[in-house]
């Protein structure tokens, strides 16, 4: 490369973009000194309360907040993380001893994990707060018998199936004539089976098939795992004292189910992830699918099948109807500036929880604030959420601080291979079992 | 046609050709990217995958701007990108051209050091990066992040300007002291000009470094200071992914550095090659 000698263009030059990037500096200093943002997340000090939410949370949050501050006069900022993120974030100020908010929402599989950073909360579980929440939330906020968090919001799988089909006189006819009764939202797992395998079908007779039965996750561990809880198990995975039971024959039961469905499901299983699927149903390639009750009004205005869903409860198994709720906690930290003002808010944030319901995602944790809007336009779906979160067999997964590290590298690759054609599934319930004591230790 | 021209041809077509699939395969993920931007919601997450949108919209990039934070997050990437490259420039220009130019033992070590704290993972040091704000104050300020940053950058930004340095000849150097000029009126007049490619180059991975980082932004930044890479994150949530949206302000978020790139292209090209030529 030729090198030119400095001369005074150069020079010239050179003083030109040195006093633009000094212009831009003093422009990004001027504007660093406070952040574009806003408040400040504490800037008010004991007047405002900062909550740590993910994303998601943040809209069933913030009806809550208006309301907070228009009764009390009191600001809260909702600092908004995505997921990783927001466990990341907990953890560094948990570890540091130091934190930036006064109130965090927690997902339920972190409560055990954190529940040593955080304020009781059992004063505020009286009798008649337990009674208005479903059981499994209860015993979900436990941590070695203290509460650790105020249950917000939670969801459920429930069953979502096509109307157009099920209603439909001739689909009605050739299957009571195929399978010896009425076609109608499956309710236990032998109809879920049949109905998948009747729907499967190619229904422009170009000789493949365009429309499935159901879906099977392979991407995701949470479907099968209210398979477990259906099927009777006396935990999922774990049972009470950390013993891993993944290996027992309700769990086996459960994923053979599970798997079961993959010749009415559209190929490529072991990468099927919920978004995937949920996919795949509004685009009407499903008759069916099994997913979480917030994407019932979630549905886009230009799917196949909006107008064309109803929702039913979660199917039976054995053990009745059973679900995995998905459970977000309101904690206080212990290191924590406001815990007055904290748990102030978290008392509010329970007192009008079916504020919250108004919000995009439509979820609540009081059945009190559920059954407050079951039923009406809109929410036809929560009678079915509300069924489930109640179902027999419905648990919370266990609480165990290792939770998202078993899910991770055991459940999710065993579910993977498990959905492939030819799968020994107690080999790989043996396999994952080994695994999960190793994480356990 | 010469005979020579026609033996080259088929070579041609193969080196074009290459390069076309590298391009290609460089270019897919920014272009899938930025096609996503114009689909619907339910094209962009179709099974099988659709290359063109069914519907040409504009909605997803709407919906971007609408949320509240962006254009807030867009100001407070700058503000930090500007700052920490300003600072890694400013500490690292001097301290490499001190290390190539006095070649002390203690200079290679530094240089060596320096080299070595990027291999620490950044998560390594986010606890203790998270205490120090919060004892300076700056947590939740682009400030506070343009510091974390340079932490990152400064260390290649010594590294990069040191090689350059060495490109330049010391007989440079002699020539202006022998004209009467001190070390730094030397650095400043007649070295820095010669390096402007490097320094073009430095300055760009400084700026890419800050533009694009994540986990100080998330550790350091609630309300005020959000960077853009954390709302783009904001669009996964546990109830799903906003893929328009997501698609749409990611598209934004790199035009500022492609046109970077563009407008320094030709400095970056001559820095690139002037770390190889040996004074």
């Amino acid at each position: 490369m030729g090198q030119e000698l400095p001369g005074a263009a150069l020079r010239s030059r050179l003083g030109l973009s040195v006093g633009a990037a000094a212009t831009v500096l003093v422009m990004a200093t001027g504007l660093a000194a406070c952040g574009a943002g806003g408040d400040d997340a504490s800037g008010d000090g004991g007047n405002t309360v900062t909550v740590l939410v993910e994303g998601g949370g943040k809209a069933e949050l913030e009806p809550v907040a208006k309301a907070f501050t228009e009764e009390t006069g009191t600001k809260v900022s909702l600092v908004e993380l995505p997921y990783d993120g927001l466990y990341d974030r907990l953890s560094s100020e948990f570890s540091s001893g130091s934190v930036s908010f006064d109130v965090a929402a927690l997902d339920a599989i972190w409560l055990q994990g954190f529940a040593d950073g955080v304020e009781p909360l059992d004063d505020m579980f009286t009798d008649e707060v337990q009674a208005d929440l479903f059981p499994a939330l209860v015993e979900e906020a436990q941590v070695d018998d203290t509460f650790v968090g105020m249950p917000v919001w939670t969801n459920a799988e429930i069953l979502f199936y096509r109307t157009d089909l099920f209603e439909d006189p001739k689909q009605q006819a050739a299957f009571k004539k195929e399978y010896g009764y009425p076609l109608a939202p499956p309710t236990d797992w032998q109809q879920f089976q049949d109905m998948a395998a009747f729907f499967t079908q190619d229904t422009d007779g170009d000789g493949s098939t365009d429309l499935y039965g159901t879906d099977v996750k392979g991407a995701v561990e949470t479907e099968w795992l209210a398979h477990v809880a259906q099927a009777g198990s006396p935990g999922m995975v774990l049972d009470d004292d950390a013993n891993v039971i993944i290996d027992n024959a309700e769990h086996l039961a459960a994923l053979d189910f599970y798997t079961k469905a993959v010749t009415d499901a559209p190929e490529g299983a072991s990468q099927v992830d919920w978004a995937a699927a949920q996919n795949l149903f509004n685009q009407g390639q499903l008759a069916m699918t099994k997913f979480w009750a917030h994407a019932y009004p979630q549905i886009p205005d230009d799917a196949k099948v909006k107008g064309k869903v109803g929702a039913a409860p979660m199917i039976a198994g054995p053990a009745g109807i059973g679900g995995v709720p998905g459970n977000w906690y309101l904690s206080i930290p212990k290191a924590g500036d406001n815990k007055d003002l904290a748990e102030e808010f978290i008392q509010f944030a329970y007192d009008h929880n079916d504020l919250s319901i108004e919000s995009a995602l439509g979820l609540a944790a009081r059945k009190s604030a559920f059954e407050k809007y079951a039923g009406k336009p809109g929410y036809e779906h929560f009678d079915a959420l509300i069924a489930t979160l109640d179902g027999p067999a419905t648990m919370p997964r266990p609480a165990n601080a290792k939770w998202q590290q078993i899910v991770d590298t055991a459940l999710i690759p065993m579910i993977q291979k498990a959905v492939e054609p030819g799968a020994d599934n107690q080999a790989l319930l043996d396999e994952a079992k080994a695994k999960i004591e190793e994480i356990l230790g | 046609m010469s005979t020579l021209e026609v033996r080259r041809t088929p070579t041609r077509l193969l080196l074009w050709f290459l390069l076309g699939s590298m391009v290609v395969l460089y270019a897919f993920p920014f272009l899938y990217l930025l096609l996503t931007s114009f689909k619907t919601p339910l094209d962009a997450l179709a099974v099988p995958p659709k290359a063109l949108p069914d519907e040409w919209t504009l909605a997803n990039y709407q919906q971007a701007l609408a949320r509240e934070g962006v254009v807030d997050s867009f100001i407070n990437s700058i503000s930090a990108a500007v700052i920490s490259t300003v600072l890694s420039l400013v500490l690292a220009v001097p301290a490499a051209y001190g290390v190539s130019r006095f070649r002390t033992i203690s200079g290679r070590v530094f240089v060596m050091a320096a080299l070595v704290t990027r291999m620490i993972p950044p998560v390594a040091i986010g606890v203790p990066m998270v205490g120090m704000m919060r004892a300076l104050g700056l947590t939740d300020t682009p400030t506070g992040v343009a510091i974390a940053h340079t932490t990152i950058s400064l260390p290649l930004s010594i590294w990069l300007m040191s090689s350059f340095f060495e490109s330049v000849p010391n007989e440079l150097d002699e020539a202006a002291r022998v004209d009467g000029a001190g070390r730094l009126a030397a650095l400043w007049h007649i070295i820095l000009p010669v390096v402007r490619g490097g320094v073009a180059v430095t300055a760009i991975f400084a700026f890419l470094a800050s533009w694009n980082e994540f986990l100080f932004a998330l550790l350091l930044t609630a309300i005020r200071a959000q960077t853009t890479p954390l709302v783009i994150a904001n669009f996964q949530t546990q109830f799903g992914l906003e893929w328009g949206a997501m698609t749409a302000l990611a598209t934004m978020y790199s035009v500022p550095v492609i046109l970077l790139t563009l407008v320094l292209q030709r400095y970056i090209v001559a820095g690139m090659t002037l770390g190889a030529v040996k004074g």
